[in-house]
């Protein structure tokens, strides 16, 4: 992480490429919540994906909501996919206070489960129920056709320790990622902040992914399948930085020479210095 | 109408164990107590109860919350009231039972009911984030981080403040306790300016660390009311006062610490 060599600043690397495959990380079992033409979509992950507590999933679902505020019109439509899950009438209504509290209308509550579907229905709201496996909801279906990534997922608040963003896409954060918290996403990571705690792109493999931070202290860098630990003393002047791949494992580069000296040789899967190829002594 | 909106409802809460809060709140509550206020303290801790000890009310304690919870009891029946001070109350929990025999929605009726008769109502929670956590943090609407100068400490801390906001409590201050200034002078210590980057909340107040508030502890009695004045009790009553709206510079424990005397023993560490 040193700034006078622009090229290779290291990291203390460890890189797994070369070892035993490593389990999937999956990164599309958060709630999710997205536009679909004039409505909001509020997906509750299945009960197979997430099985912790209700509270866990409540504190999940209100650190969302509390960081994309923004990103929506008041008085929104909400459509609540709940898929398996069994809601009683409490949590319902703990769902439809906290989207009142930010502007939203819950209307629509589409779900596999008849207690599910009698709870909303009593409740006042309308109910489509489902097969489970049949899912008439439009996001699972994106999110399975094999190349593609979600969209990018847009953040406004600081993640603190044990709160972690998982998302099928590139994140966007505008705040810290403090020690102890994590993001976990299929694309780019994007931290307008000091990341503190991990970062892990490209989950599903794909070596292009990025991490930039404003300020990189990471407990952990990962990049698809590539580990690397921040060295055991602290640079003292952080520049923005992009942490990314080369054959010897991650490597961070101040963001402003990465755009213009660097490129993804696909049949290396890793990134190249091009100032360094052509001969050339980078600029410093 | 208008009391009731006046009534402050503080939950002190750290996530880590043994970084002091109980022994903030009792002084806390004290010091608010000696300033006129009418407070009280509210033991959130069922099963692992403290706060009694440290105000010496322990052998006045007929009923406890549970009790109240209950209907076996009137709330008033419960609140033990200290004789040294006036305006100064406590509310036992159950060392009996445990965190599981209340709920949040229990404690929530049970500190609205206190709010009408307080100024202030200081919920002490115990340490942890699972069910006493989420009982203390039930009815209030605002909230103390106690934290230390300690990488354990601050990363709990931190995960708390998470929760508190999840919880929709967003009015949360900070108290960095037990500094060492020779420590954070040799590098040995977090400062209170590492502690402030992560955590990124508001400054209520910073306490020295001081072998008297360990005495006064097993005396039980707040280091408030003894007539001798100590650098944290003196800390604490500004804290009491920064709650109360004024305003109080932050007294610098470096610079009193950064003596002549001092000076000369670094010098000779190297």
């Amino acid at each position: 992480m040193t700034t006078d060599s622009p090229s290779t600043a290291p990291v203390a690397s460890t890189d797994s490429t070369s070892d035993s495959p490593t389990p999937e990380v999956k990164c599309d079992i958060q709630i999710s919540i997205k536009s679909d033409d004039d409505k909001l979509v509020l997906k509750l992950p299945t009960q197979k994906e997430f099985n912790g507590s209700w509270y866990e999933l409540w504190s999940q679902f209100k650190h969302r909501l509390n960081g994309s505020e923004r990103n929506w019109e008041t008085q929104s439509v909400v459509n609540l996919a709940a898929q398996d899950r069994l809601l009683d009438t409490r949590q319902l209504q703990e769902i439809a206070d906290a989207l009142n509290e930010v502007g939203l209308n819950l209307k629509l509550v589409k779900t596999s489960r008849r207690q599910t579907a009698v709870v909303a229905a009593t409740a006042g709201y309308s109910v489509q129920q489902e097969d489970f496996n049949d899912s008439l909801v439009s996001v699972p279906k994106k999110t399975r056709k094999a190349a593609s990534l979600g969209d990018p997922l847009y953040i406004t608040n600081t993640l603190r320790s044990g709160v972690e963003v998982r998302h099928p896409g590139s994140v966007i954060l505008v705040g810290d990622v403090n020690p102890g918290g994590s993001i976990i996403a299929a694309g780019d990571i994007i931290i307008w902040g000091c990341l503190r705690g991990i970062a892990h792109a490209g989950v599903k493999g794909d070596r292009q992914r990025r991490i930039m931070a404003l300020e990189m202290k990471p407990t952990q860098l990962r990049i698809a399948d590539a580990v690397a630990r921040a060295p055991e003393q602290s640079p003292q002047n952080l520049t923005p930085e992009v942490a990314y791949v080369t054959p010897e494992g991650i490597r961070l580069a101040p963001a402003l020479d990465f755009g213009k000296n660097y490129t993804f040789s696909p049949s290396v899967k890793a990134w190249e210095n091009l100032s360094k190829k052509l001969g050339k002594t980078p600029k410093k | 109408m208008t009391k009731e909106v006046m009534t402050r409802i503080i939950v002190v809460t750290s996530g880590k164990g043994g970084v002091g809060k109980t022994t903030f709140t009792s002084n806390l509550g004290a010091a608010l107590a000696a300033m006129g206020r009418k407070v009280v303290l509210v033991d959130a801790d069922f099963g692992l109860r403290n706060l009694d000890l440290l105000l010496g009310l322990e052998n006045r304690i007929v009923f406890t919350a549970i009790e109240a919870i209950a209907g076996e009891c009137r709330l008033d029946q419960a609140i033990v009231k200290d004789k040294r001070i006036d305006g100064l109350c406590l509310l036992p929990a159950a060392q009996s039972r445990n965190k599981e025999s209340v709920t949040p929605e229990q404690m929530k009726q049970l500190i609205r009911a206190l709010a009408k008769r307080y100024n202030y109502v200081i919920v002490d929670c115990p340490a942890g984030i699972e069910m006493g956590f989420r009982n203390a943090i039930a009815a209030a609407t605002e909230a103390i981080i106690v934290t230390t100068p300690e990488v354990a400490a601050v990363r709990d801390a931190d995960r708390v403040v998470g929760l508190l906001e999840a919880n929709g409590i967003s009015k949360i201050q900070l108290i960095v306790n037990r500094l060492k200034p020779e420590m954070i002078q040799l590098n040995e210590m977090m400062s209170v300016e590492d502690v402030m980057e992560i955590l990124a909340i508001p400054l209520l107040g910073l306490i020295p660390d001081d072998q008297r508030v360990i005495v006064s502890s097993n005396r039980g009695e707040p280091l408030i009311l003894s007539e001798k004045t100590s650098l944290p009790a003196i800390a604490i009553s500004n804290i009491a006062r920064r709650l109360e709206g004024e305003e109080v510079p932050f007294f610098d424990f470096m610079a009193a610490h950064n003596n002549l005397l001092n000076r000369i023993k670094r010098f000779f560490r190297g």
